[in-house]
């Protein structure tokens, strides 16, 4: 069986309709980041608590929202898990979690009886800084690893292809991120590793053809050669991006709470990573290639 | 000829019935995180205003002893108690019924108390019995078990109200004495000099215990009256052993002031749902890839998902080896490991396509598939790689689980689904004279 028999697609001459449609969601998300300030970030990154308390009985995420507002405890927020409105994740500032306890308490009777907790955390804003250095040196030391891997393996223009490639991923996630309006937590860095990781695979399937029918024709059309290279190795790409897509979506889907950031995060991740693949990394050496021409040594 | 294919195979079955011992029974043999099983997971932070990252170091090295010597007592099953850095202590406690009750114990403040033991062995007897007499109390030594688990030892009867206590004492070092045994050496302030040279006055050749928020860490015998308020303590003590003693000490003098900046309870009922739910979800996965991967590749599929099956086995089996701790995001990190096992194969099988359409024999075109798609899985696997181990070295907590899972997962992919699927494909071809291939 096969998807898709010998295709022909000229995906470089589309090069510009995807840079546009990539700055525009990242501009989009970024505006969106630097307008929500703090409340992009979970508890880790910015210190505070976290409570997941499930009720005997179904309540209002409203009701709960007009009761605990009555503490004056500054912002917080509280979230619904399933669909029986019985189990809720309430964020709130440092070392607020005991006051909103007491207050769920006085509210719907004893912890135990009334509503139990299933799970807490609670960070300092001294622990989350160094949270949040430690994600950035994470960050910053897999970019560093991988253009290198790339440069040593291919060419330093390809490095660049790819590793602008993977910026562009990172970047698209976290603007979807910001415009879902969703939280960037430790999990998420995580997310975005793995997709740094795991998107420039099929940049390097691609760059890896480039290599040989360079070698192959010494051709210097690089703009046919290029075309002819994502084209050839298309079905490989979308194959195997689509098996780890599955198993992607079944935790998105079926995880559980706890996992639903980070399989989100790789949902989008790794079909973005995909699309940077074919229309982003390539494209970007033939630009470089017809701004300042250049042969390729392979 | 024949015969490599034998030794392939050899290694291939050895490598399958190793994992299977390493894994088997999974349950006790695969270690889980908190997120899994419930538990408690805290980082403290030494309070001190002071530069000198020496004096933190060692305010850091006394609370970790005291927080060691309680954990014990709460008999958890393999507790991590570590320093991080100079001035941060972390512990995990898995499985702890009373999270709340933990923390409370792991926050009090150090009590080290000097007291003396009763040398009657009626005493002991009578108390043992379960009539403790008035005015003393049954303490017990704390060992570990084989299995790691601090369990009480021997008894000691001491006498209730304490001789001394840690704020009489202003240092102790670990030294070595006249024959070079490593000894521990105590310096009391003055009011403290006076009242133990009448404490040993008075007791000469008893024991006097020192005791450590309830349990005794030592017991040594008074064998002299001793002035001056410097006294030695030796023994049979290992270097290890005298300066665990010497940090205890410490710790009762000028117990460190921790905050507590980092707390995680995980429920047993969430830890419960997070397992079902991660390896339901991981397992849906799983299948869906290894139905489409038969469906798409037909008997090369199957073949893909031998070598999916084999590199979840090997993962678990170095996870086990290594007494990995496997988190929830590592389960993704195993599911994720599933949908990226067969990327290998699907390059490789992809390729094995493309030279069959150039003409080549089935033969020729296998042989080139997997020659020509070798650089490609080695270079997107390394990349991946990267990411995992920099999530496992720099990772807190369940993220390190998640780096761990995924770079295992991936560097075994590299014997599954190339040397494992390669082997088999060989034997086949050399052994059935296959003409054609469908792939």
């Amino acid at each position: 069986m096969e998807i898709i028999k010998s295709p022909n697609f000229n995906f470089i001459g589309k090069k510009n309709i995807a840079y546009i449609f990539s700055c525009v969601v990242i501009i989009w998300g970024m505006v969106v980041l630097a307008m929500r300030g703090k409340d992009n970030f979970g508890v880790d990154f910015v210190g505070g608590d976290m409570l997941n308390v499930e009720f005997k009985q179904s309540i209002s995420v409203n009701d709960i929202r007009a009761r605990l507002k009555e503490l004056n405890i500054g912002s917080f927020s509280v979230q619904v898990l399933g669909t029986e409105g019985k189990e809720f994740i309430i964020k709130s500032g440092p070392n607020t979690s005991e006051k909103i306890v007491e207050k769920l308490e006085t509210t719907y009777g004893p912890e135990g009886d009334a509503f139990s907790i299933k799970g807490k955390s609670s960070v300092s804003p001294s622990m989350s800084i160094s949270l949040r250095k430690k994600a950035f040196y994470a960050f910053i030391l897999g970019m560093i690893g991988i253009l290198i891997y790339i440069t040593v393996r291919f060419e330093f223009r390809f490095a660049v292809g790819a590793t602008l490639a993977i910026f562009h991923d990172i970047l698209f996630v976290v603007a979807v991120l910001a415009l879902t309006r969703k939280q960037i937590d430790a999990s998420v860095i995580a997310a975005l590793l793995t997709i740094a990781g795991y998107s420039v695979n099929d940049t390097v399937i691609i760059f890896d053809r480039i290599r040989e029918n360079i070698r192959k024709t010494r051709s210097d059309d690089y703009f046919t050669l290029f075309n002819k290279s994502i084209n050839e190795t298309l079905s490989r790409t979308i194959l195997t991006v689509l098996t780890t897509l599955f198993v992607v979506l079944l935790l998105f889907l079926i995880g559980g709470e706890t996992l639903h950031i980070f399989a989100f995060c790789l949902l989008v991740g790794f079909v973005i990573g995909t699309y940077s693949s074919v229309f982003i990394a390539s494209a970007i050496v033939i630009d470089w290639h017809r701004w300042k021409p250049h042969k390729f040594k392979v | 000829m024949m015969k490599q294919y034998y030794y392939r195979f050899l290694l291939i079955l050895a490598v399958i019935v190793l994992c299977i011992y390493q894994v088997y029974p999974p349950e006790k043999k695969i270690r889980r995180g908190l997120d899994l099983q419930g538990g408690v997971h805290v980082v403290l932070e030494v309070t001190e205003t002071s530069q000198d990252e020496k004096v933190i170091s060692d305010l850091a090295d006394r609370a970790l002893e005291v927080i060691r010597n309680r954990i014990d007592a709460l008999g958890v099953t393999e507790p991590v108690i570590q320093k991080e850095g100079t001035k941060r202590i972390i512990v995990d406690l898995p499985g702890v019924q009373d999270p709340d009750r933990a923390i409370e114990i792991i926050g009090q403040t150090a009590l080290l108390e000097f007291k003396l033991v009763s040398d009657d062995p009626e005493l002991l007897k009578k108390a043992l019995e379960g009539n403790v007499p008035e005015g003393y109390e049954l303490l017990y030594f704390k060992e570990k078990d084989e299995r790691g688990i601090y369990r009480e030892s021997r008894p000691l009867l001491v006498k209730k109200e304490p001789e001394l206590t840690g704020k009489y004492i202003e240092d102790a070092y670990m030294g070595y004495d006249s024959s070079g045994f490593p000894d521990v050496n105590i310096v009391f302030n003055k009011e403290g000099a006076a009242l133990f040279e009448a404490v040993t006055a008075n007791n000469i050749n008893k024991q006097l215990a020192i005791v450590l928020d309830g349990i005794p860490r030592s017991a040594p015998v008074i064998r002299e009256r001793i002035p001056g308020g410097k006294a030695q303590i030796t023994g049979k003590f290992s270097v290890d052993e005298a300066r665990t003693l010497a940090i205890v000490l410490r710790a009762g003098a000028l117990p460190a002031k921790m905050d507590m900046i980092y707390r995680e309870v995980v429920g047993p009922t969430l830890g419960r749902e997070n397992i079902v739910q991660g390896f339901r979800a991981a397992m849906y996965g799983a299948i869906l890839v290894v139905i489409f991967m038969l469906f798409y590749y037909a008997a090369f599929g199957l073949l893909a998902d031998f070598a999916l099956a084999l590199n979840i086995l090997i993962l678990l089996g170095v996870m086990a080896t290594l007494r990995g701790v496997l988190t929830l995001p590592g389960v993704a990190g195993i599911a994720l490991t599933c949908g990226m096992a067969v990327d290998a194969n699907i390059i490789i099988f992809e390729r094995i396509r493309e030279e069959l359409k150039t003409g080549k024999s089935p033969k020729a075109a296998i042989d080139a598939g997997y020659k020509r798609a070798w650089a490609a899985i080695i270079d997107s696997n390394i990349t991946t790689i990267i990411a995992g181990l920099i999530l496992f070295f720099l990772g807190e907590g369940s993220v390190k689980g998640f780096g761990l899972t995924l770079s295992i997962g991936i560097v075994a992919n590299l014997f599954t689904a190339v040397f494992v699927t390669k082997s088999i494909v060989d034997w086949v071809m050399i052994t059935r004279k296959i003409e054609r291939v469908r792939i």
